[in-house]
């Protein structure tokens, strides 16, 4: 019979004492391997926003934190509206109204406009065009895929485009009527749009969203700029707004059937996300930087590096926040480690019969020791595997519900790296843990405890 | 005469007590037991009987002289040699039998084994237990075994390293009258068999009297016949 034998058959001897040891440490464990994954997670979600395609975002003037979460991940509300003008700057000739090349239009690969303000069961709407998904990727670099029908056209005022967490949740398929809510979900209920297509799962925020033609999000009630505000001081900063043809209708954009597009004078943008070009002879990060300057000196629009912000975000908040939860789920488990001293020092007027008895048998005082310490192990591992276990089949019972709300999958499988020091970190834990009792073991008084009458 | 297994020369034992003073407990010349010799050692309660088998199996270390297993000063060995020797050469039995009430019949007699030099023999160990009468109770542990069972379990267990000498502390006082021949039996059938030399300590004169060799420790031991208190230099 081996030493493991032995520690084995001690903790058997023990059984329900040893199994609330490994019970107590396999809870600390979940708690520690749960909030191990779900901090990846959280770190992946906001990881997932980079890679969209864009390198840049426009928006109001306010916070670029809060133009990013707004923008980006559909979190927080959106700061203000920007001048349509701002939008303009960045489209060639082609795309304007007046023929002529926007101010950032050489320094611009793909600039898609976005609105928010209404809901959808509790989704985000996002008004834009078909750029979206044409010009823009899903996460990895890769086109938007549709799990069925597709793209929004820019002639289908009333066309939308569902996320796929959004079709999975709502259970609308393509060609069915939805109607968002303007401002809040109890808002009041606009025209109807129609599902053109569903998207497939990108994981990333866009899952959680409902895409429309901003044609049509535009002539929603509530949805088109004051025509006298648009008349005051103009927006001259980045874009000449005294257009001539700021006011009518722009005879470019595709009309439907029913529908008279919104003027342009009335028209606002949430946010532009942008992929900017490079110069000739110039590094892309440098257009980026100077055509990040030019639009942050103007006055009407800001604009944010995305992955900087969220590296921010992560770095200021996030990560303090994972390593104060994780201190505490580990101080949990150096808590259940004490249970394992407790357990064995509670167990030692019993061990030293024990070991007298080995002693008696030949046993040398390092075999005694090894034994105690072999023994914590067993339960260390034995908990901890257990630990483990529980702890994914935790995430697993949650990961739906984080794949709802952060837009990442979390399943059964999840795993962070740092898991693969757990074991070996309770290993250790345990050893430290039992020096105690073990030494109490090597230290027994073989004649004492053997002594009968006599 | 066969060369001794046990050999005790000059040895002297004595104790610090709590008041400071010195209480002599062993002090014997000469005290040998010859291989394949069985030997009843008999004493008061007090004489130093226990202290005697401790000194023997170098679970205690004398103060003085040479304690000679196998040809083999133990006195003189580190705690962890004597540890070796004790498993290799010797067997214990003890009135409370000292079995590990968590293990199995089997195991108790596999635990003995992991100590001593050789690799643990589960077909050794069984045949063993098969020899004191529990082969059908190889895997019951002490709980649910009788005493008379449990002192066999101890029996086989001292035997199972293939000792030279088997020191067994009072055996049969734990256990009822019509067991305490069993074992006195078993414990001498299976010395003989195995040519192992047997100390057996006891009180009881009708134990004592089946014995070749019948001493008394006051024979041999001067400090049990005027127990010396010392006062501590």
């Amino acid at each position: 019979m081996s030493l493991l034998g032995i520690a084995w058959r001690n903790i058997r001897q023990r059984l329900l004492t040893s199994s609330l040891t490994s019970l107590s440490l396999a809870l600390g464990v979940a708690l520690v391997v749960a909030t191990l994954v779900t901090g990846g997670l959280v770190q992946k979600a906001f990881e997932s926003g980079s890679g969209l395609g864009y390198n840049m975002i426009v928006g109001a003037k306010g916070s670029p934190l809060q133009l990013v979460l707004n923008s980006v991940y559909f979190i927080s509300k959106p700061i203000e509206n920007i001048p349509w003008p701002v939008y303009q700057a960045f489209l060639p000739a082609s795309k304007r109204s007046d023929g002529v090349d926007g101010r950032f239009a050489a320094s611009t690969q793909a600039a898609v406009p976005i609105c928010m303000g209404d809901y959808f069961r509790g989704f985000r709407v996002v008004g834009t065009n078909a750029a979206m998904f044409d010009r823009l990727t899903s996460g990895d670099g890769q086109p938007f895929l549709f799990m069925s029908g597709g793209n929004l056209q820019d002639s289908e005022f009333f066309d939308g485009v569902l996320g796929a967490t959004v079709a999975a949740q709502t259970g609308l398929k393509v060609g069915d009527p939805f109607a968002p809510t303007h401002g809040a979900d109890d808002g009041k209920v606009h025209d109807p749009f129609t599902v053109k297509g569903i998207l497939a799962r990108t994981n990333t925020p866009i899952d959680r969203g409902v895409f429309v033609n901003m044609e049509g999000f535009y002539l929603q009630d509530g949805h088109a700029k004051p025509v006298e505000s648009v008349e005051g001081d103009g927006h001259a900063t980045l874009e000449n707004a005294a257009d001539p043809a700021a006011a009518a209708p722009a005879a470019r954009y595709d009309h439907d059937a029913h529908h008279k597009p919104l003027p342009e004078a009335q028209r606002e943008v949430t946010a532009i996300l942008l992929a900017t070009a490079s110069l000739p002879g110039l590094p892309a990060e440098l257009t980026a930087m100077g055509l990040r300057t030019a639009i942050n000196e103007g006055s009407d629009a800001q604009a944010a590096l995305p992955i900087a912000e969220i590296r921010q975000l992560l770095d200021l908040f996030v990560r303090p926040l994972e390593l104060l939860l994780l201190f505490v789920t580990a101080m949990v488990v150096v808590v259940s480690a004490i249970g394992i001293l407790v357990s064995m020092v509670g167990s030692s007027l019993e061990r030293s019969r024990d070991v007298a008895i080995m002693r008696a048998l030949g046993a040398r005082r390092f075999h005694v020791l090894t034994t105690v310490l072999i023994e914590a192990v067993l339960l260390a591992v034995g908990g901890g595997v257990a630990g483990w276990v529980l702890g994914h089949l935790l995430v697993g019972g949650v990961g739906p519900w984080i794949t709802t709300h952060a837009g990442v999958s979390a399943s059964v499988f999840s795993a962070s790296p740092a898991e693969a020091l757990l074991v070996p970190f309770l290993i250790v834990l345990a050893i430290v843990a039992a020096l105690l009792p073990a030494i109490a073991a090597y230290r027994t008084d073989v004649a004492r405890w053997l002594q009968g009458p006599g | 005469m066969p060369a001794p297994v046990i050999e005790l020369l000059n040895v002297r034992k004595s104790f610090a007590m709590p008041g400071g003073e010195t209480v002599n407990v062993l002090d014997i010349e000469s005290f040998a037991v010859a291989q394949g010799e069985h030997c009843a050692l008999e004493g008061q309660s007090g004489s130093g009987k226990s202290t005697l088998l401790n000194v023997i199996s170098g679970i205690m270390r004398p103060d003085s002289g040479k304690v000679i297993i196998d040809s083999m000063d133990v006195a003189r060995l580190d705690e962890a040699r004597r540890d070796r020797v004790r498993a290799d050469t010797l067997g214990l039995v003890f009135q409370q039998f000292n079995l590990l009430p968590g293990f199995t019949a089997l195991e108790n007699v596999l635990v003995a084994m992991a100590f001593g030099s050789a690799r643990p023999n589960k077909a050794r160990a069984t045949a063993l237990l098969a020899a004191v009468g529990l082969a059908d109770r190889l895997h019951h542990k002490p709980s649910a075994l009788s005493i008379g069972q449990q002192q066999r379990v101890a029996v086989a267990r001292s035997l199972a390293n293939r000792p030279r000498a088997i020191l067994a502390d009072e055996p049969t006082a734990s256990i009822d009258a019509m067991h305490q021949q069993q074992v006195i039996d078993l414990l001498r059938t299976t010395c003989t068999e195995q040519g192992v030399a047997l100390v057996v300590v006891t009180h009881a004169p009708e134990v004592a009297g089946q014995f070749p060799r019948r001493v008394r420790l006051e024979d041999f031991n001067r400090a049990a016949i005027h127990p010396v208190k010392e006062a501590r230099a």
